[in-house]
């Protein structure tokens, strides 16, 4: 107890092991435990969520100026954070909580007869305020779902279980779905404590196989046994670069451990004499050069091909001229393999968090059964990719997070408008998921990496609840998905509508909820970066434009579930409100949704309390880019300064601003609700008011309906440019096997039988005769000699004489020879 | 004419043969007995006449003939508890029904 | 011819004809009276040879106990008074054949070998045709016997085992080296006679016959 308190961290890795513990007792126990199994592994993921609670008490109570910071940040305004963005002396006044961080050696290797371990494997904890926020949010979520799941797969309890899908009977999987469950819940908080590469690794593939698991669930069905495959293996694509990344690191950096990592790649702020560095906390690049003595040097220059790394002893560059001359004993890499690293590392996170191109696999993943859509793909796991990007942010440099950026805005786009045709309530769902991915990602890229993060933590919330609440009116609808079939439904499940709207609310960003707070900061983000880099404007329209879509889609599917006449009798007829433990996890989800991201005043969209708290976390050397970064320092101060009006005065936007007399925050957030309530009233107007008819509208996008049905044609493309192509090679080589392997192997296999024919009558005929020849002879001799044993006694003795007078006989005939 | 060992062993020598021919030729399993009787007084008469004609056997011989006496008399009981039940058996001493080990 | 060699004769021949009457004879009972009178001659050939302990155990113990055994065997045995069971024609000619061979074998061996004992050149006197019983003393073996069964071997200092040197006045000149003798033996033979008449016993006990007499 006292160590826990001495180093709090333990808490953590105690919460982590708690699912573990929960699953290997589940694979022990199996079936056998019925619903106590189920039972034993809500236990174990609220035991875990209790210990995060107090991790994260014990982790406000030590962090000394956490108010006095804040406050004091605020109320010196936009002036002093300039100052302050390049003064070392951030750190200390922003308080930030020194992590809580161990680890053990796991796998050592030593030169021989050197004690000093040449590489080595570690695993180890880091927890920060990213990874308290994280665990609350996972293990909250975690524990709501697994509840609701108690219910929602009540039916697996039956020793045997009609699938109506596969037209299967089989036996029931309710323990082994808790099973997935645990071991899933292990990985993910393993993956958000861990504090090296290799054990994000690690963690990072075993999410993976529990996806895979729980997508193929029912893997009777064709469908589902085909979307795990296809989620694997497009996250296979992504975990190559995943891997190239990492053996890049690796190679130059020698360690996985994030921080020192970091430490290497970018310039400490003081040298090992305690000079301040010029380029504190940056990438610096290098060019090599010889002076006119012949002296060896490296010269800083923005365009160099070289990156300096820090190791070991560092020296403060020498002063010439206009720039810095570095010694040229210092260890360096390419710079164009830091970005194949950086862009590796984001692969992963581009499969795990279905980013464009890989996005292809979420929708398909809807085939698991609902909590796992909600645990899974929606809330945590394919947030591992975002967090991951958050948590190895310092190693990305700018190209690499421009690519970020725009493949985060190419995703929110693409999936919101795919999102608009879908009649399938979960579908919706999951390309909606797909589109918010792409909002963190875009604002990661921005720089925005409080933003990013934040609308991670707020999208679980709601974006859980909106997937129970879909998996409520699945479950209350005799599984019917299609949305076609229903209408409302308000009448027969009411708290699964109410629910449902607060996340529907939640997730257009309506003020008060709290997808607002969130989208606000990103949208903030993007504007900041687009004032300063209008060729990238795309970057601001994309998500803005897509805030209306969301709102759209998102109120199209609550109306047409739950508003309006049913639409299919049979449906509507057998529709039942579900049972308790599955509405209780949507209520406690649905309070959450809402008040997650509250500040001290509610209606402060910059007062949250979650992003000041995140804030905390943010990696320091954030304060410290220049160039193209100076983007992202200066958003990163905009938000910091709450509202300061920062925008570059050259900007084309700057006329704009000036006439609305508004700051970039006000700006963006005005038309981010503008938007947001455009696309709510033309949902209302289509599908509730019906003053827009949407089959009209249909048929006059036919083309476009058509495009936006068949996802962009995604499918199709990965079919023809790899599915066939893959196909064809498979075919090749199918020959290739079947002609010249088989042909190989088979006519090795004749020849071996044609020997064996030759040596099979060499045994038969000379070795078996000759055996056979031994025991004929033997055996005749036995025979004849047969008749001697009379068994007649008088017989035998005078065999004896005989045998006396014989012996007799030759004796004495010997001694006469022997003379 | 001195009467020498060698007079002594060709008594010894015609009741071995007198022994071995009776084992031989008698049907009845007492009369096997007999032949070996025979065959036992014949070493007896050897080993007495050796030690009456070596120094170095006198007492010896002797004494082996005294082991031998009580060995024949055991295997005559024993012989003849064996031939009685072989008769309880098969309701004959004839040995030549005892064939039971032809080969 | 000396009186040794008469009776040898007598009782030679006495004695191998008696033993070739049992043979010959087709009566069980006429062959154990033939037996009789070999065991008989045979005791009177021990007492021939100075060896009058042993020819007394011979007399009590053949005559006396092993013949009467195995004429109780012949009562307990036979079938009726006057079953003969005949070997066949051929069988005697062979059998008489290899016994004849055998013993004409043995005659040969007997003549042709040397029987000079391996202290020829010793004071005692001795030669392969001079007997040694022309030592009174020589025949009473009893006490010799006795103390050998006991354990004690008396050897004189001239090699020969019982003899004593003696002066002209027929003293004992020597006293003898006593060496171990045949207890062990004794005692052995002893302890094999308890088991013997214990499974004899066991044998030979009376059962009760089941079953056909046919099985």
């Amino acid at each position: 107890m006292h160590d826990l308190i001495a180093d709090p961290g333990l808490l953590y890795v105690t919460a982590t092991v708690l699912p573990l513990v929960s699953f290997v007792l589940l694979f022990v126990g199996g079936r056998r435990w019925g619903r106590w199994g189920a039972y034993l592994a809500c236990a174990a993921i609220i035991g875990s969520f209790v210990l995060s609670v107090v991790g994260f008490g014990i982790y406000v109570q030590t962090a000394p100026h956490h108010e006095h910071s804040q406050t004091a940040a605020a109320s010196q305004g936009a002036g002093h954070a300039h100052a302050g963005a390049h003064s070392p002396a951030t750190e200390t006044t922003r308080g930030i909580q020194p992590p809580w961080s161990g680890s053990i050696y796991w796998a050592v290797v030593h030169y021989l007869g050197e004690s000093e371990p040449a590489a080595a494997l570690r695993l180890g904890y880091y927890v920060d305020g990213l990874t308290v926020a994280m665990f609350l949010m996972i293990t909250l979520v975690a524990s709501s779902i697994h509840i609701y799941s108690l219910g929602y797969m009540a039916e697996e309890q039956e020793e045997w279980v009609e699938d109506h899908q596969a037209h299967v009977r089989r036996r029931g999987r309710f323990t082994r779905f808790f099973m997935y469950l645990s071991l899933f819940c292990f990985s993910m908080l393993n993956l958000v404590l861990a504090d090296n590469l290799f054990q994000i690794f690690i963690s990072w593939e075993l999410v993976g196989i529990c996806s895979y698991l729980l997508i193929g669930y029912y893997y009777e069905r064709r469908s589902a046994a085909n979307a795990a495959n296809k989620a694997f293996i497009t996250n296979r694509v992504g975990d190559a670069g995943f891997i190239v990344g990492l053996l890049i690191l690796w190679t130059y950096v020698g360690d996985f451990n994030v921080q020192h990592v970091f430490d290497t790649v970018r310039s400490p702020a003081v040298d090992s004499h305690g000079e301040p560095m010029p380029q504190g906390r940056q990438f610096v690049r290098v060019t090599a050069e010889v002076d006119s003595d012949g002296h060896r040097y490296y010269r800083a220059d923005d365009q160099g091909d070289q990156v300096l790394l820090f190791r070991g002893h560092v020296h403060a560059p020498e002063k010439v001229q206009d720039t810095w001359h570095y010694e040229a004993d210092m260890p360096t890499m390419p710079y164009w393999l830091l970005v194949v690293a950086g862009i590796g590392l984001f692969l992963g996170c581009v499969g795990k968090s279905a980013q464009f191109p890989l996005h292809v696999w979420l929708p398909d993943a809807m085939e698991g059964p609902t909590p796992v859509s909600a645990l899974i793909h929606a809330a945590t796991m394919v947030a591992a990719g975002v967090y991951l990007v958050g948590r190895v942010f310092p190693v990305f440099v700018p190209d690499v997070l421009l690519l970020i950026a725009y493949t985060g805005g190419l995703t929110l786009f693409v999936a919101a408008t795919i999102a608009i045709v879908q009649t399938d309530i979960k579908r919706v769902l999951a390309y909606s998921t797909v589109s918010q991915l792409g909002y963190m990602m875009l604002a990661l890229g921005v720089g925005g990496w409080v933003a990013g993060l934040f609308h991670l933590l707020t999208h679980a919330f709601f974006k859980a609840l909106l997937f129970l609440c879909s998996g409520s009116v699945i479950y209350g609808c005799h599984h019917e998905q299609d949305m076609l079939r229903m209408g409302g439904l308000y009448a027969r499940m009411k708290i699964t509508a109410w629910t449902m709207l607060v996340g529907v609310l939640a997730i257009a960003g309506t003020p008060l909820f709290s997808g607002w707070y969130s989208k606000d900061a990103i949208l903030v983000q993007a504007l900041s970066f687009v004032s300063l880099n209008p060729r990238h404007f795309l970057l601001f329209l994309l998500p803005l434009l897509t805030a209306g879509i969301t709102a759209f889609y998102m109120f199209r599917l609550w109306l047409l579930t739950f508003a309006g006449e049913p639409r299919d009798r049979h449906v509507f007829e057998h529709a039942h409100e579900s049972p308790w433990v599955m509405t209780g996890p949507l209520v406690l989800l649905a309070f959450f949704s809402v008040v997650v991201a509250w500040g001290p005043n509610p209606f402060d969209v910059q007062g949250s309390w979650l992003e000041h708290f995140l804030h905390q976390g943010q990696p320091a050397t954030l304060d410290h880019e220049k160039g193209y970064e100076l983007a992202v320092v200066a958003s990163q101060a905009a938000t910091r300064e709450r509202g300061g009006n920062y925008l570059a005065r050259d900007s084309w936007l700057y006329p704009l601003f000036e006439k609305a007399a508004l700051g970039p925050h006000d700006l963006a957030g005005a038309l981010g609700l503008l938007v947001a309530a455009i696309g709510t009233l033309l949902a209302l107007g289509v599908y509730y008011w019906r003053v827009l008819d949407a089959e009209e509208a249909r048929r006059q996008f036919a083309r476009v309906h058509a495009f936006l049905m068949e996802k962009w044609y995604f499918d199709a493309l990965y079919s023809v440019a790899v599915v066939r192509p893959a196909g064809v090679v498979a075919r090749a080589c199918r020959w290739f096997d079947l002609y010249v392997i088989d042909g190989i192997v088979d006519n090795a296999a004749r020849a071996t039988v044609r020997l064996s024919q030759w040596d099979g009558r060499f045994d038969l005929g000379i070795v078996d005769g000759l055996v056979n020849l031994t025991a004929d002879i033997v055996y005749a001799v036995g025979r004849s000699l047969r008749a001697v044993q009379t068994g007649l006694l008088r017989n035998y003795i005078l065999f004896l004489a005989v045998a006396a007078v014989g012996l007799f006989a030759l004796l004495s005939y010997l001694m006469a020879l022997a003379g | 004419m001195t009467i020498a060992v060698e007079h002594y062993l060709l008594v010894g020598a015609v009741l071995f043969v007198a022994g071995v021919v009776c084992m031989a030729i008698k049907r009845n399993a007492i009369g096997v007995l007999m032949g070996v009787e025979l065959v036992l007084n014949a070493a007896n008469i050897n080993f007495v006449a050796f030690a009456r004609y070596n120094p170095l056997f006198v007492l010896e011989g002797q004494v082996m003939a005294l082991f031998t006496i009580v060995l024949a008399a055991a295997e005559a009981a024993i012989a003849l508890a064996i031939v009685l039940n072989f008769y309880n058996n098969h309701l004959t001493v004839d040995v030549d029904a005892a064939e039971d080990l032809k080969g | 011819m000396s009186a040794e060699a008469l009776f040898f004769w007598l009782l030679a021949v006495t004695t191998m004809g008696c033993a070739i009457a049992v043979v010959v004879t087709q009566n069980i009972v006429r062959a154990a009276v033939w037996l009789l009178f070999t065991l008989g001659g045979v005791a009177g050939l021990f007492f021939l040879l100075g060896a009058d302990f042993v020819g007394a155990t011979q007399i009590m113990v053949y005559v006396g106990g092993t013949l009467v055994l195995i004429v109780f065997g012949v009562m307990l045995t036979a079938q009726s008074p006057f079953v003969t069971m005949r070997a066949g024609a051929g069988e005697w000619g062979l059998t008489l054949v290899v016994g004849g061979v055998l013993v004409g074998l043995l005659a040969g061996v007997l003549f042709l070998s040397p029987w000079t004992g391996p202290q020829s050149d010793s004071a005692a006197p001795q030669s392969r045709s001079v007997a040694l019983g022309s030592d009174p003393a020589r025949s009473q073996t009893v006490r010799d016997l006795g103390l050998v069964l006991l354990g004690i071997r008396e050897v004189h200092p001239n090699g020969s085992i019982p003899v004593p040197i003696r002066d002209a006045d027929n003293n004992p000149q020597s006293v003898p080296r006593r060496e171990i003798g045949y207890l062990l033996p004794f005692e052995l033979a002893s302890v094999h006679l308890v088991v013997v008449l214990v499974a004899a016993a066991y044998l030979a006990r009376a059962r009760r016959r089941t079953g056909s007499p046919s099985s």
